[in-house]
């Protein structure tokens, strides 16, 4: 690629690594720290005047401080007299925030995308958004890559009997989600509900208080909750902090649709605690008799022990997710059910298409 | 006299639910005369001082909806040069907002060029209902109140449907299956879900219930009903899978094109439709059309909004 330079943030170099050969030309240098007063530093390496510049950062554990170095990368690139930046994002931070839930909450996706255009970009690159109509957050163009095509292509080479298969989303917000990956594969698709309503504590001040321990006992995951679905929340609670002593039928939890001795994958953009998908995992086995399940993810980001409980939970044949996020490798081989999907190819493709002024629609439909 | 008490302008897209909301509030709308010049330009004269008062603007999406739209802009825009304090744009049902994504190529994000432009003209809060997304809210760089239809809706169902514990709550597509829930676990109802399939191999488009409604009274929730042909298909679907009837309970019932037709024709036993968008003469060659009042949510959102109170109670509470 001709008058392009491709940096790397420290937030996934292995991805971004991939990517650079996929396109055969190395990682630009670029020199990031930090001074010992924590501020993040960032030395440009080498000239990016009247370059298309492609900076490759995604989110990660250390989101706050891959975020900031993000906006200086853009920022020196900017300063440098670069042609055009486009920021890679394979996994958006705080795409879950993208919407008021009811009370006063922010909407943090907008601020991020904010903090993007001010810093100078030009066009995102980005896959599976939380919800599409973020795009609709920048005033620069942005291009939410699909992971659907590979992962299509995954469930077709690795499960033979995928076509007696179904798909299920775990929730009702995922609906779609799951409809046009059963279109694609051409096989049915389920929709699990968990009713909170029917919750004999909701709406009833004991409810609060059980949150509120929750922030005492466990800060992760009240940051986990308050940005999740709704419909996670109570899953979540109730897996956490009633333990396993309740059993499906208490939690009500209702399957729509038939998955009876069937092979059922269940789809989400992103698994974060694993609460809700081992209760859906659980009931699907239990109590609809499915023969078998896979969980699949695009983002895995699978924050604290949620990689122990999926391993340990027996009804979960197979986690599956792309490497949008960095899983570090100790983390990584913890557990055995884990499937790691490379979607660098399809990043890849993007960025020469984007440097080429090609159109990329084709990647939508397409696994590269 | 800076006196800060509240001015309700209607536009000429739904003067009768202006009309409402004011009567609820207690006030008469303000004088605006709203019309055209020859040459189809917009032309707008606010009647009386609104200098440091809260000015409320309602105007739907509907009708002649690139007229409406720049009749409200043309308004906001009037009472921002006109020292108005506060602008408050109140758009029952929000124009374009189902163009709130780039679902194809090349598709412009419409619903994200009107709040820019609603912003431009000079803004400072937005109230809505029922938006088709509600990341619309993050469009704007000004507060929005998403409100919601749902409990009125509930209100209506369990005064008006009386078999309605023997009910349940369908989708009439995957996206909408997030509101179909919520309105079950609030009736304590089954709910189920129907999909468009496309993609099947030599099979022209067929609809797949999931869930079952054999003897139950059906109830279809969605957020807008435009040309009716997915809730009719829908209504089939349902009749042939042993629903004993069929109900369609949808927050805008805009009901463009031949729907008046598709409805009559249809097995629908009812198609319930909020004021958001007037529909009176609709009613009058269509009998099934019933009407859900929601400017008194409006209505107690405006006065709250001038009150500076929380309208968070709203969310849940249809206002009496």
């Amino acid at each position: 690629m001709r008058r392009a330079k491709v940096f790397s943030g420290s937030s996934h170099p292995e991805l971004a690594n991939n990517i650079c050969d996929r396109l055969g030309v190395p990682p630009s240098p670029v020199v990031l720290k930090k001074f010992s007063n924590q501020e993040t530093s960032v030395e440009i390496g080498c000239s990016v005047r009247n370059e298309n510049v492609f900076i490759i950062q995604s989110g990660s554990t250390q989101i706050n401080d891959h975020l900031m170095e993000l906006l200086i990368m853009i920022s020196a690139c900017k300063g440098s007299s670069a042609n055009r930046i486009t920021a890679v994002l394979p996994y958006f931070p705080y795409s879950k925030q993208s919407k008021k839930k009811k009370y006063r909450c922010a909407i943090t996706a907008k601020v991020v995308a904010n903090l993007l255009s001010v810093a100078g970009v030009d066009h995102i690159i980005t896959m599976d958004l939380h919800a599409s109509q973020m795009q609709g957050f920048f005033n620069k163009p942005v291009d939410n890559l699909y992971a659907e095509p590979c992962v299509a292509k995954w469930i077709q080479d690795a499960v033979p009997e995928y076509i007696h298969g179904v798909v299920v989303s775990k929730n009702a917000g995922g609906a779609k989600r799951v409809t046009s990956l059963a279109d694609r594969l051409k096989i049915d698709f389920a929709l699990i509900h968990t009713d909170r309503t029917r919750e004999p504590r909701r709406n009833t001040p004991n409810n609060s208080t059980t949150c509120v321990t929750k922030i005492e006992v466990n800060n992760v995951e009240i940051v986990n909750d308050m940005d999740d679905e709704i419909d996670d929340v109570s899953t979540d609670h109730l897996t956490d902090s009633t333990a396993s002593i309740i059993s499906d039928a208490e939690t009500n939890i209702t399957l729509v649709g038939d998955v009876e001795g069937k092979i059922t994958f269940i789809v989400d953009d992103m698994i974060d605690s694993s609460g809700s998908f081992i209760a859906a995992a659980n009931h699907l086995m239990n109590k609809c008799n499915a023969k078998r399940v896979y969980v699949i993810a695009t983002h895995g980001i699978l924050s604290g022990d949620s990689l122990k409980e999926i391993e340990g939970c027996r009804s979960i044949y197979k986690l599956v997710v792309t490497n949008t996020f960095p899983i570090p490798p100790d983390k990584r081989h913890q557990i055995s059910k884990l499937v790691i999907i490379d979607i660098s190819a399809t990043l890849a493709e993007a960025i020469r298409r984007t440097h080429n002024g090609e159109s990329i629609s084709y990647l939508f439909d397409t696994a590269i | 006299m800076a006196t800060n008490s509240i001015k309700i302008f209607a536009g000429n897209s739904h003067i009768d639910l202006a009309k409402l909301v004011a009567k609820r509030i207690g006030i008469d709308l303000s004088r605006v005369m709203v019309l055209k010049y020859s040459n189809q330009e917009t032309s707008v004269t606010i009647g009386e001082s609104v200098r440091d008062e809260d000015v409320f603007i309602i105007q739907s999406g509907c009708g002649e909806i690139n007229d409406n739209i720049m009749e409200l802009l043309i308004m906001i825009n009037a009472c921002r040069t006109a020292s108005a304090r506060r602008i408050t744009a109140v758009i029952p049902c929000f124009p374009y907002a189902r163009q709130d994504k780039k679902d194809k190529s090349r598709a412009p994000i419409s619903a994200k060029l009107v709040a820019n432009m609603i912003t431009v003209a000079g803004a400072n809060h937005v109230i809505t209902m029922d938006l088709h997304a509600s990341q619309i809210q993050g469009f704007f760089n000004v507060p929005v109140d998403n409100l919601y239809c749902e409990p009125s809706m509930l209100n209506y169902i369990k005064i008006n449907i009386p078999e309605w514990k023997n009910s349940i709550i369908v989708s009439p597509d995957a996206g909408g299956a997030k509101r179909a829930t919520s309105i079950a676990d609030r009736l304590n109802l089954d709910f189920a879900l129907i999909h468009k399939e496309r993609k099947k191999a030599n099979e022209v488009s067929r609809m797949v219930l999931v869930g079952d409604v054999n003897g139950k009274i059906a109830i279809l929730v969605d957020d807008m009903a435009d040309t009716c042909g997915t809730l009719k298909m829908a209504a089939e679907t349902l009749k042939e899978n042993g629903a004993v009837k069929v109900y369609a309970i949808v927050a805008h019932g805009i009901l463009s094109g031949n729907a008046i037709d598709v409805i009559n024709d249809s097995c629908l036993e009812k198609l319930v439709v909020t004021n958001t968008i007037p529909h009176d003469d609709k009613k009058l060659i269509c009998t099934k059309i019933d009407t859900i009042d929601i400017s008194s949510t409006l209505a107690e959102a405006i006065r709250r909004t001038h009150n500076g109170e929380s309208v968070s109670f709203l969310f849940s509470n249809a206002p009496e």
